[in-house]
């Protein structure tokens, strides 16, 4: 139950991103997925920079700082995807900015595979959050699956407050309404969406690092099947719908979860449902659980 | 005159490097990827071999290893194979470790005549499954391997229910029938069998389905980084009464360095001996070492080091030039290595059988004989 609720969890981040992209500039970012990659790897990259200038910080601020400074380096890296793949075609067939952002995903994959050390080889990741646990009943909670529930569930609460009660999240909204009438009041377009790439990239590396820390492992292609099943949960929840997103995600973690707990040999078995739910959706139900249909005109 | 003469002639004369003949041996395994701690152990053993060689002046000519990366994928290496082969100067090879990799290249070598020894795959097939003269593995097939290992898990160590985890490949698929074949002829029970995807790292859903039929062990049919999450990932699960094994591809560093603490008590089983318990094994350690390789050598670092002693003595015997005569020499050698004798059965497959059990103790595998857990200083699961 609670590896189900953790799994909804990642992959509602990971929709959540997909969701903001879609909302806001209308493209499908197929490089999301390995921003989920970039923000591990960013802390394995600053976690070496620091033993190499001797700088250490006590293990309780340890986790913050690492953590955030994973997000801030990949919405960076978000940003400079958005000026160079999306921005520059923003008036092109949506096919061409699909692939621009898939050929720039496999890029990153790749300059990581290349310049980390020896990035073709699995990584342990370092263990940020503490280990055991206390008992609750008859099952053991354990604090890094309390840990990873609660900082998923306030990031997402904090993206909605964000989107709902601030001036940038007005712009967002705005933008996604309508890009010539908020741009006719005054708002930033390449700003705003700019601000949703860095957002929604850094809400992907969050998956990441949640995912690393978790398995103890990352590998430089370990977002691809990651930016998949996001994409999977954010169009079973509603493509551009932020609760819809998380509903897809938490969905297609109980989905997983019992299909590999219950089905007998279902362990095999439980990508082939993820995407089988995708394709179903895609052919009848479009628009998603919590999505609106589109009025044909 | 007469000195710009000379001079020309002296020039025009090839120098002893130049006039020295260049052989290859190539490795090709998985330099890069999840075994990567394997691979490169092979190839500097390899290489060491093949430096002891040249600086010992029993070859007129100078042997070289053409090191080839597999990654650990069929694609990779069946390309890497192409490219290897069709280099003039390559004379034979050893190399893979994994089973779905080797099955794939190995009619590349029957299709150029390389003489070629597997040096750390178990399929079956890659012996058995084809009449290649050319193809030879120097590690013993996954079922006599199973069969040792039921009866040190069963009949030794005295557990006798099993939940089987096996990975989806050609590997996990073997290891899965040779476990069904071997465990429960020995007396013991199977709980359960589950599949699972390579490459996959979320096995907390099966593994609480497992914790449920309360087996005493749960034994991974599979590869060292799935092996090293599962193991951890029953950590996480409060699993620590149930035993956790596997085979030789978990007796790697890698392993203990992915599971850390929760390795503990982690029982892998080898083919052969550990190095420093071989005749020759210190003067390889000091070898090793001395050639300043920075990746250690890993428990099969000695077998690829055999592996090229067999072909070097096969080059001793019969020359570089005919690839199909190498071959015949090599299946009718008789090799006194570091393995001990090394002889090849009517199908290239080695006849040697040892088995030995391994044990993680503090982050490093420990031969069972020498650990604290054989002294009685620490428990195993349920002991």
């Amino acid at each position: 139950m609670m590896n189900a609720v953790m799994l909804g969890i990642i992959y509602s981040l990971i929709a959540l991103g997909f969701t903001l992209y879609f909302g806001v500039s209308g493209v499908a970012n197929f490089s999301h997925g390995d921003f989920c990659m970039v923000g591990p790897f960013a802390i394995l990259s600053l976690s070496l920079i620091a033993v190499g200038l001797s700088l250490f910080a006590p293990p309780p601020l340890l986790l913050p700082i690492l953590f955030i400074l994973g997000i801030v380096v990949t919405g960076l890296v978000g940003i400079v995807m958005e000026r160079v793949t999306v921005r520059p075609f923003r008036f092109s067939p949506k096919t061409t900015v699909l692939l621009a952002t898939l050929a720039f995903g496999i890029v990153v994959r790749e300059f990581v595979m290349v310049a980390y050390p020896k990035g073709a080889n699995p990584h342990a990741f370092p263990k940020l959050f503490p280990d055991g646990g206390f008992p609750l009943g008859a099952i053991v909670l354990r604090f890094d699956n309390l840990l990873i529930v609660s900082i998923g569930i306030l990031l997402i609460v904090g993206v909605n407050l964000l989107i709902r009660h601030t001036r940038v999240g007005v712009s967002m909204r705005a933008v996604e309404q309508n890009m010539d009438a908020a741009r006719m009041m005054g708002i930033d377009i390449n700003r705003t969406i700019g601000f949703t790439f860095f957002l929604g990239s850094g809400l992907g590396a969050a998956a990441g690092i949640l995912t690393g820390e978790y398995y103890g492992i990352v590998r430089f292609d370990m977002g691809v099947i990651a930016g998949l099943k996001g994409f999977s949960a954010a169009v079973v929840g509603g493509l551009g719908n932020v609760y819809g997103s998380i509903v897809g995600g938490i969905l297609l973690g109980f989905l997983e979860s019992f299909i590999a707990a219950f089905v007998p040999g279902g362990s095999a078995y439980k990508d082939i449902v993820a995407f089988l739910c995708l394709v179903l959706f895609l052919i009848f139900r479009p628009m998603g659980l919590l999505g609106k249909k589109e009025e044909k005109a | 005159m007469a000195l710009l003469l000379t001079v020309s002639l002296v020039s025009s004369l090839p120098s002893d490097a130049e006039a020295k003949k260049v052989v290859k041996i190539a490795f090709i395994g998985p330099l890069t990827g999840g075994a990567a701690g394997f691979g490169l152990g092979g190839r500097n053993s390899a290489d060491l071999a093949i430096r002891e060689a040249n600086k010992s002046g029993k070859f007129p000519y100078e042997i070289k290893l053409l090191p080839v990366d597999d990654a650990s994928d069929p694609d990779t290496g069946v390309a890497g194979a192409e490219r290897a082969c069709a280099d003039p100067d390559l004379v034979a090879g050893i190399g893979h470790f994994n089973s779905p990799v080797a099955l794939a290249t190995i009619h590349v070598y029957h299709r150029y005549r390389l003489p070629f020894i597997v040096w750390y795959a178990v399929h079956p097939d890659i012996t058995y499954g084809h009449k290649y003269k050319e193809i030879f593995r120097i590690y013993q097939i996954m079922s006599v391997q199973m069969d040792a290992i039921g009866e040190s898990l069963v009949n030794k160590f005295k557990y006798n229910k099993w939940s089987l985890i096996h990975d989806l490949s050609n590997l996990g698929e073997i290891q899965r029938k040779d476990f069904m074949n071997s465990f429960p002829k020995k007396g013991a029970t199977v709980l359960s069998v589950d599949g699972v995807a390579v490459g996959q790292t979320d096995f907390l859903p099966v593994l609480t389905k497992i914790k449920g039929l309360n087996p005493e062990g749960i034994y991974y049919g599979g590869v060292v980084m799935e092996a090293a999450l599962i193991k951890a990932q029953m950590h996480k699960l409060g699993m620590s009464n149930v035993v956790f094994a596997s085979g030789s591809g978990i007796v790697t560093e890698t392993f203990n360095e992915i599971a850390k603490e929760p390795a503990e008590g982690s029982m892998g089983f080898f083919m052969g001996r550990p190095v420093d318990k071989l005749k020759g094994g210190k003067e390889f350690l000091a070898a090793y070492k001395a050639a300043g390789y920075k990746e250690p050598y890993e428990v099969a670092g000695p077998l690829a080091y055999d592996a090229v002693g067999i072909i070097l003595s096969a080059l001793q015997k019969v020359g570089p030039d005919d690839r199909e005569a190498l071959a015949k020499t090599i299946s009718a050698i008789k090799y006194e290595g570091l393995l001990g004798e090394t002889t090849f059965d009517e199908r290239g497959q080695t006849k040697l059988t040892v088995v030995s059990e391994f044990v993680s103790q503090d982050k490093k595998w420990v031969i069972w004989e020498d650990s604290a857990y054989a002294k009685g200083q620490r428990k195993l699961p349920r002991r």
